[in-house]
């Protein structure tokens, strides 16, 4: 592995005077489990790694009195850190009360040993269209909250994914951690993923449904990964399944998310299969909400 | 005040193996697994794949597994590393370590003081595992001999020995 310098500093200023440095590459750093293997590789050659995990808030997970939905007597969002760990949010009691498809995406992820030390800011850093935490965040519809050295932006999680491997940062900013509006108690969300081994490897295809709660019944929301340049949602197949759930309205909503993927072929999937597969995962996920529905 | 960066060249770190202080002079490209076999002669944890992909090289970071290969060494300090080195109390075995040997949970062993390690998290964490627990506590140990079923065995066994000496 090529050589390089390493930092970790405990104050952004520290840290955007050196990521501010015009004839260096410096490279952020959280859990390492993309950045390591990137680098061995030869695919990038930093001259600084940045390690961001000691500066102020990146590991916090906490509730929010957030500026984004408001609520009486319950935290009305989730303020989750940066480098805020997998295992740290499968396991937490707060994600899995009321944002619990985020935990079951962050518990999907490659296995024991990565799931400890990969972060969320990584996993959407990368931006990788099978980043797994993605679809979650899609149907919760987080927020990316982003400092850089002019101060402080926040972007819609799916305006955050601009390509693959391309996210929305400028050159020396940070992502420091997402805000997560609370779902309406009674929402319910499933995540699913379909991968060659059950651990250990990226998904073909991932979907994440929630199914929020309005007085009338549910309106949902279903996002897709790896099966397009960014992750996605599928707004014909929410509109579809909001009206009815019928099994006819289920078929149609599990293709039109079908219709919304531009799938490629690659070493973990040919195109049909991969597009095949969309289908019933997405038919997968409606049931597995609707199992948890209340009986009327 | 802006502290100033580390490396390219070897840098000083003290980092706390089984117990001990260990004084090392390491670049910072330097990954855990490199500096515990090559600096410190601990050669419990195994080089498989350097990609994340096997778990031959699987130590314990503050009481959680970890891939040592995907680990720099420079991010290990201040914290509690422990390797396969450190499990024997006295001149006995980890249970962990009995039940392999028990169960023949290894053939050629290259994979095993990583299975050891994940094994011994596991059941710190999960005293009494369900098969799939320990299935899925153990997946990121990939056996190339694939001793699964007496590895999945002996972990079961392990947990049963640690009961009854806790009891
Ligand atoms: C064996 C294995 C299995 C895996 N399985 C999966 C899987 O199932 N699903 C999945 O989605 N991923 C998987 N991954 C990929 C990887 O583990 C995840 O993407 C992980 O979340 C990356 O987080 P990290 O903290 O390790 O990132 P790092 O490697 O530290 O960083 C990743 C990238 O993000 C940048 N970065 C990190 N934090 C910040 C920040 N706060 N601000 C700005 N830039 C930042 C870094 O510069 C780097 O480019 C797997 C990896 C391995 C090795
Ligand atoms: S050597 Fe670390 S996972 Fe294979
Ligand atoms: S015993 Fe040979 S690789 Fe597992």
């Amino acid at each position: 592995m090529r050589a390089f310098n390493y930092c970790r500093p405990t104050s952004y200023g520290e840290a955007f005077h050196w990521l501010a440095g015009a004839d260096q590459l410096v490279v952020p750093v959280a859990g390492a489990t993309d950045l390591i293997p990137r680098i061995r590789d030869g695919l990038l050659r930093p001259d600084v790694v940045l390690d961001i995990k000691d500066l102020p808030d990146m590991r916090a997970l906490t509730p929010t009195d957030g500026r984004l939905t408001s609520g009486e007597g319950v935290p009305p969002g989730l303020y989750v850190g940066a480098a805020v760990r997998m295992n740290e949010l499968a396991r937490s009691e707060l994600v899995s009360s009321r944002w619990g498809v985020l935990a079951m995406a962050a518990a999907s992820m490659g296995n024991e040993q990565v799931r400890n030390r990969a972060t969320i800011g990584g996993n959407i850093c990368t931006a990788s269209p099978a980043a797994d935490t993605a679809p979650a965040l899609y149907v919760l519809e987080a927020a990316v909250c982003i400092k850089g050295p002019d101060g402080d932006r926040t972007v819609a999680i799916a305006d955050f994914f601009a390509g693959p491997r391309k996210n929305a940062l400028h050159r020396g900013e940070l992502v420091v951690g997402l805000t997560i509006p609370q779902p309406p108690e009674g929402s319910i969300g499933h995540f699913e993923k379909l991968s060659r081994r059950k651990a250990g490897d990226l998904s073909i295809v991932s979907v994440a449904a929630l199914a929020v709660r309005t007085d009338a019944g549910y309106r949902w929301r279903l996002a897709l990964g790896a099966v397009g340049p960014t992750p996605l949602r599928s707004p014909e197949s929410e509109a579809i399944l909001s009206e009815s759930l019928t099994d006819e309205a289920i078929d149609r909503a599990a293709a039109s998310a079908y219709g919304c993927c531009c799938p490629i072929s690659d070493i973990r999937s040919g195109l049909e299969y991969r597009q095949a597969m969309v289908i019933n995962l997405t038919r997968h996920a409606i049931h597995a909400v609707m199992a948890q529905m209340p009986t009327p | 005040m802006t502290m100033p960066f580390r490396g390219p060249a070897a840098v000083p770190l003290v980092l706390h193996v089984n117990g001990e202080d260990f004084h090392v002079f390491v670049e910072p490209r330097r990954t855990l697994l490199s500096v515990l076999r090559e600096e410190l002669g601990l050669t419990g944890a195994k080089l498989g794949c350097g990609h994340g992909q096997c778990g031959a090289c699987t130590v314990i970071l503050d009481g959680e597994t970890a891939y040592a290969c995907l680990t720099l060494a420079i991010d290990c300090e201040d914290r509690e590393i422990r390797t396969i080195e450190g499990l024997m109390r006295g001149d006995s075995l980890h249970p962990v370590q009995e039940a392999l040997i028990a169960h023949d949970g290894y053939q050629c062993g290259f994979c095993t003081p990583g299975q050891v390690m994940s094994a011994v998290s596991l059941l710190e964490h999960n005293p009494r595992p369900t098969d799939d627990e320990i299935r899925e506590g153990m997946a990121g140990n990939v056996c190339r001999c694939g001793a699964y079923p007496n590895i999945i065995a002996s972990v079961a066994a392990a947990a049963e020995l640690m009961a009854a000496e806790g009891d």
